[in-house]
């Protein structure tokens, strides 16, 4: 084992090529990787079930075989749940969610992103009094539990008459987001010289000039980020959605969370794993397409918050 | 900047405030201002009183040891996914999936998983092992296990792309160094990079105990709560005092405690930057 292990260490220490050339397989990197893979599946598992389950008919689940492949593939389950399963009073599926969730999702991108970006931008380059003691303010803001300052929420949007709406929705979302995307922003902007900028000053250059200008050209990679963390963190909510989405303006995920508790009449498995993958899918599909940017997304969110 | 200063006044500090303000009165469902002088602390006195939140402390204590056990595997993941670095892009990839994947239909997938009937139980008696009992959600004890379970699986893979990030600023020459100096493998990691990667370790350590604290989707997808009331977390606990009992007070009182509790967590985490800030500009100079 030990002997194993100098060698890797070793392959580790010189570089790569040299490590390409020892094709020999050991011990503890077999072990190593049966590891690995079991954890793998441990990951895995949930995700197949699930897929399986959608696919399947009642008859077949009742029989209690949950991890056998479907005998007949059924796409029964999936449309039901897209488009008839009830939620509470309503039997229309979950599409109506799935819609709301995506009116919601580009007002919250747009309100967030637009506030925390020009805001990082002017604490990362514009001298600022107290900007130091105002970054140290938003990390804080950053780490408050929702539930704390939930119910004061509720009744400034109430007082705003747009409570129940998904202006709400995406407000709260906006104002939720805003101290961590201003710390990410201003973090990143920060790596731009200042010579550039003093550069642009130099070119008479306005607030406004240099951020269209200059600023917003050069933060398409951080852009994408912040966004992949917004959709994921946005789409996945449940807890704003179900506090200020009122009738017919809920979001997907609340209409699956009532398909799915407060069910009447007998339990549809299949129907409740295809809604569950539907509202899923997104944020999935974001992930594999984009999986490197999502790796930095999520800790930037962690460490630079 | 106007507008965020804004906000942060506004959103932040002004609903702290108003919390803390409503948790000393005696409003009910509609927010009422009036402090009476000699019972404000009537919530509290309640709340202490209250079985149900005294669960969900205890709950929020067992589910922060429990998913300790996520960091302890996420360290191990990324140390093994780190020194193979064969197929480094897929395990990653696969570990972090869920990640991606909402609190609520993990619940659910993990609701369905442990259904008695039809989920891993029926799976294992089918085997032929007749007294495995993996019916956990339907029993006060072992419902905790079950959201821990869930809840590990969830945040697995964002431990682990943390410690790998961590591993990976390790300088390469400490690998060598150990080497010449003939340090065994368990020794090596023990005695050297656990000590060097201590503040990966923490920062992993507060976010997952502000997580814990905020435990409320996953619960309300696996158990609602139940059986009886044994899974309750003070997250849910706020939430339900507010819109199931409708009860303002009540409900800012217990969120004032949450604040506390976070509070506990994060301000070693401040004291520790605002040291380690002052520690580098001391090497600098």
């Amino acid at each position: 084992m030990s002997v194993g292990a100098d060698e890797i260490r070793a392959a580790r220490a010189t570089p790569r090529v040299a490590r390409r050339r020892r094709r020999r397989v050991r011990g503890s990197t077999i072990a190593n990787l049966v590891f690995l893979t079991m954890c793998a599946a441990f990951v895995s598992i949930p995700l197949y079930v699930v897929v399986v389950t959608s696919f399947k008919t009642m008859e077949q689940i009742t029989l209690g075989q949950i991890f056998t492949l479907p005998t007949t593939w059924t796409l029964a389950p999936w449309w039901r749940a897209w488009a008839e399963v009830c939620a509470g009073m309503t039997c229309e599926g979950v599409r109506n969610g799935f819609f709301t969730s995506l009116k919601i999702l580009f007002p919250s991108l747009f309100l967030s992103i637009g506030l925390s970006c020009v805001t990082g931008y002017a604490l990362a380059h514009w001298n600022v009094r107290w900007a130091n003691h105002f970054l140290f303010v938003l990390f804080l803001c950053a780490f408050v539990p929702f539930q704390i300052i939930m119910i004061p929420l509720v009744v400034l949007v109430a007082s705003l008459g747009i409570y129940g709406t998904i202006w709400a929705m995406a407000l709260v979302h906006a104002i939720l987001a805003m101290p961590l995307l201003t710390l990410i922003f201003r973090n990143a902007y920060k790596d731009i010289p200042p010579e550039i900028i003093n550069a642009a000053i130099m070119d008479s250059g306005s607030f406004w000039a240099i951020f269209f200008r200059v600023v917003l050209p050069m933060s398409g990679n951080i852009m994408i980020v912040v966004l992949i963390l917004m959709i994921t963190t946005v789409w996945n909510d449940l807890l704003v959605g179900l506090t200020f989405g009122g009738i017919g303006s809920q979001p997907m995920t609340v209409i699956l969370a009532n398909t799915v508790i407060s069910q009447f009449g007998p339990a549809e498995y299949n129907v409740d794993m295809a809604a569950a993958l539907l509202t899923a899918i997104p944020p999935l599909v974001v992930y594999f397409a984009l999986g490197r940017f999502f790796v930095q997304g999520i800790t930037a969110g962690a460490i630079k918050g | 900047l106007i507008p965020a200063l804004a906000v942060t006044a506004v959103a932040f500090f002004g609903a702290i405030a108003w919390t803390i303000v409503v948790s000393f009165t005696e409003s009910r469902r509609f927010p009422d201002f009036t402090i009476a002088a000699d019972r404000w602390t009537r919530n509290y006195q309640r709340l202490f009183g209250d079985p149900n939140w005294i669960i969900s402390l205890q709950n929020v204590l067992i589910l922060a040891i429990g998913s300790a056990l996520a960091i302890l595997f996420g360290f191990v993941l990324a140390a093994m996914i780190e020194r193979e670095q064969r197929a480094e892009g897929f395990f990653r990839t696969v570990f972090l999936y869920p990640l991606a994947v909402s609190l609520i239909v993990t619940g659910l997938v993990w609701r369905w998983m442990f259904n008695p009937g039809l989920g891993i139980e029926n799976f294992l008696h089918s085997l032929g092992w007749e007294s495995a009992n993996f019916n956990w959600l339907a029993d006060r004890r072992t419902a905790m296990y079950g959201i821990i379970l869930a809840s590990i699986w969830h945040g697995l893979g964002f431990y682990m792309a943390l410690m790998l990030a961590g591993l990976k600023s390790i300088n390469t020459e400490i690998w060598s160094a150990a080497r010449l100096d003939g340090v065994s493998f368990w020794r090596l990691y023990v005695v050297v990079i656990i000590p060097m990667m201590k503040f990966t370790f923490l920062t992993c350590a507060i976010l997952l105990s502000l997580g814990v604290v905020k435990t409320y989707d996953i619960v309300l997808a696996m158990t609602g709560g139940g059986p009886g009331t044994s899974t309750w977390t003070p997250a849910y606990f706020v939430i339900n005092a507010y819109s199931t009992r409708g009860n303002i007070g009540y409900a800012s009182a217990a969120a004032v405690i949450m604040l506390l509790l976070t509070a506990a967590i994060f301000l070693p985490l401040v004291l520790l930057t605002a040291w380690r800030s002052r520690r580098s500009e001391a090497q600098v100079t």
